[in-house]
């Protein structure tokens, strides 16, 4: 008996939980990266902001499925052996990583030099203007921002399938292959990153009208 | 009815409204030719409005409004012919920041009047130097000042040769530094008997070229005299109170 | 085993023999998104029914991965008995996806215009096709440039994807290099460093681009 379009959704759904585990997994190199490394591209000049940048270049500027691939043949060759999922999360997180990178820097560069200049006025010593003063305005202007990397993370994620984890495009392939139905199918599937990533936008979009507002908190600071 | 066949605006019981908002209430207003009126009035008053209804940028509900002898808003076709009789210069220029300072003063001058690029280069080249800025013709507006760009707007306004030109706060975007500039420009075409309409609160620009002075507030046309009646003992309450404001800083 | 230099070296002329397809397939795809965006930006700006239903058209493409897209397209079409190449529909998957980000691009190109330009076109008595072609398209063109030049890197980089669908393009030919040879390290590693260094060149370009056009903008 044919599966109903509910049923295939349902079977496509049953990928969800790896779908979401690898985006969660993936943050958890991409918010350091993006932290460290956007940073460190402010403050360094010279030789070391060359190498910062080499590094997000390398990460940002890659084709991210070919990293994929490289990373997951190419690890154990040299005798390191991670999980299908590691190296996934690890390949797709740096990848936004890299992107929401230079988020931080940009929103970085955008805060007036007053403020900076009011913060040594006071007697707050680098780090402390750093993580008090300009940290907190650059990561709330640049949140959008990163809610769209977020979604580019979540849409990435598609490629694990291609590395046998069992996500919701592993699971939309593996049901093609009992049931002849690709409209229905492929439109599940469609509808089901749909239905993760749609909010998150909506989420970004009300965040974007709250940041944009003006006299936003950083005259207040 | 003679003055009126020499009026080159002629307005009457013009009405506007933005849904409930009544913005030209009632205006009856005629312009003669080589006149120069100056338009003031606290902002929000209608007076940008009524300009741009002058030549057909804005639209009206009710009333009339005679252009150069057409009747707007009746035929697209006649209405644009009007409108060709009429110059304007905006607020904040308006220039095109792609084009050169020749270009944005030939754009018009090649694809309305249909002159080849050399007729309409000498025509623009004269009207720079009329305003003074003919040495930056090959620079593009994002390299001028506030007030030199102003100065080109004008003479890119004048190269159609217009029977009206229209001016709606001309130097209200400007550093004060930059305003004398472009006054001095005005003044000049104003004693060359060029017909204007000048939305402005330089009242010292109104003193020495305006023929009458228009006050407009909260939609209506509430003074319309000659300027020495206006600026005198006798003028209306409510213009010797917007002056006394105008006039503080 | 390690990484074999001499072996990796030897597979750069099969891989790099791909790149006209890779680069091509990147230009056509780009130009592909662009009139789509554009038709959708157009289309959105009758606004009303029409309006929200591009917006929504637009929201979904953007919520969803270019990798369901392609398969979509792939299984989808020949049940209707569409039969198209594995290129053309590699091609129609990358337009498709990026014209949502396109669409955004044109937008923004076209809303940052201030309108006085228009109203300054009108009182000269331009026609409204003077206008546009005189005062509104190029300050269009100026304004999108930069951002469909980074879009255009973006493409190509998803061009690895066709990969999936068995387009010979420059993964494709590294992958039939590594099924014959049982070695997937070096010519992957040749076509990720190919690729890495083309997004650098371009975006760089793009850059310089973006460079001239501030330097003669500035209003």
């Amino acid at each position: 008996m044919p599966m109903s379009l509910f049923e295939i959704w349902l079977g496509i759904l049953q990928g969800l939980g790896t779908t979401l585990t690898v985006t969660a997994y993936g943050l958890v190199f991409a918010v350091p990266f993006a932290l460290v490394f956007g940073v460190a591209q402010y403050l360094t000049r010279g030789v070391a902001r060359l190498l910062v940048t080499g590094v997000i270049e390398f990460w940002r500027s890659s084709a991210v499925i070919i990293l994929l691939f490289v990373f997951y043949y190419a690890l154990p060759v040299v005798g390191v052996t991670l999980s299908a999922l590691t190296v996934s999360a690890m390949v797709l997180g740096l990848n936004a990583g890299g992107y929401a990178s230079q988020a931080v820097r940009a929103g970085l560069q955008a805060i007036p030099a007053g403020q900076k200049e009011a913060g040594a006025a006071l007697g707050l010593s680098r780090p402390a203007i750093l993580f008090l003063i300009e940290l907190p305005q650059a990561l709330i202007a640049m949140s959008p921002t990163f809610v769209n990397t977020l979604i580019q993370l979540v849409k990435a994620t598609a490629l694990v399938s291609l590395v046998t984890l069992t996500d919701m495009t592993f699971r939309a392939k593996e049901i093609a292959q009992v049931e002849y139905n690709p409209v229905a199918i492929y439109t599940a599937l469609l509808l089901a990153f749909f239905v993760v990533c749609y909010p998150i936008a909506l989420a970004g979009r009300w965040l974007e009208a709250r940041v944009a507002a003006p006299g936003s908190r950083s005259s207040g600071v | 009815m003679s003055t009126q066949s020499q009026s080159i605006v002629d307005i009457q019981g013009l009405n506007k409204w933005y849904g409930a908002l009544h913005v030209l209430n009632d205006i009856d207003l005629a312009v003669a030719s080589g006149a120069c009126v100056v338009v003031c009035g606290p902002s929000g008053s209608g007076k940008s409005t009524l300009i741009r209804c002058i030549n057909g940028l804005g639209s009206y509900q009710t009333g009339t409004l005679r252009l150069a002898g057409t009747t707007l808003g009746l035929n697209a076709s006649e209405t644009a012919a009007a409108r060709r009789q009429t110059g304007m210069v905006f607020q904040s220029f308006n220039l095109f920041p792609h084009l050169t300072v020749l270009s944005n003063c030939t754009l018009a001058l090649r694809r309305v009047a249909g002159q080849s690029r050399a007729e309409a280069e000498d025509i623009a080249m004269a009207h720079l130097e009329k305003v003074r800025i003919p040495e930056k013709a090959k620079s593009y507006p994002g390299q001028l000042s506030g007030g030199q760009q102003q100065r080109v707007a004008i003479a890119r306004a004048l190269c159609l040769n217009p029977r009206l030109m229209l001016f709606d706060e001309p130097t209200s975007a400007l550093d004060p530094e930059m305003i004398k500039e472009v006054l001095d420009v005005m003044v000049a075409l104003a004693r060359d008997g060029m017909t204007m309409i000048c939305v402005t609160h330089e009242m010292g620009f109104a003193r020495e070229v305006a023929d009458q002075v228009v006050f407009m507030d909260g939609g209506s046309i509430v003074d319309h005299a000659p300027v020495r009646d206006f600026f005198g003992p006798s003028g209306h309450p409510r213009s010797r109170l917007f002056l006394n404001t105008v006039l503080k800083h | 085993m390690g990484f074999d230099l001499a072996f990796a070296l030897s597979s750069v002329p099969t891989i790099l023999g791909a790149i006209g397809t890779t680069l091509g397939v990147a230009f056509v795809s780009c130009l592909g998104a662009a009139a789509l965006g554009f038709l959708f930006d157009m289309l959105r700006r009758i606004g009303g029914v029409v309006g929200l239903a591009i917006g929504f058209v637009i929201d979904f493409i953007r919520s969803t991965p270019v990798l369901a897209w392609l398969y979509f397209l792939y299984f989808v079409l020949p049940f209707y008995g569409i039969r198209l190449g594995s290129l053309t529909v590699g091609v129609l998957g990358l337009s498709l996806y990026y014209s949502g980000y396109l669409a955004e691009v044109f937008k923004a190109g076209i809303d940052a215009i201030p309108k006085g330009q228009s109203e300054a076109a009108r009182a000269l008595s331009l026609s409204r096709r003077d206008a546009l072609i005189y005062v509104i398209a190029p300050q269009m063109l100026r304004n999108i440039a930069a951002p469909l030049g980074n879009y255009f890197v973006s493409i190509l980089k998803a061009t690895p994807y066709l990969a999936v669908l068995a387009v010979p393009e420059m993964l494709g030919r590294a992958f039939d290099i590594a099924s014959e040879t049982y070695r997937y390290t070096e010519p992957l590693v040749v076509a990720g460093l190919i690729f890495l260094v083309l997004a650098l060149v371009i975006s760089h370009g793009v850059k310089r681009l973006e460079r001239r056009l501030l330097a003669v903008g500035a209003r």
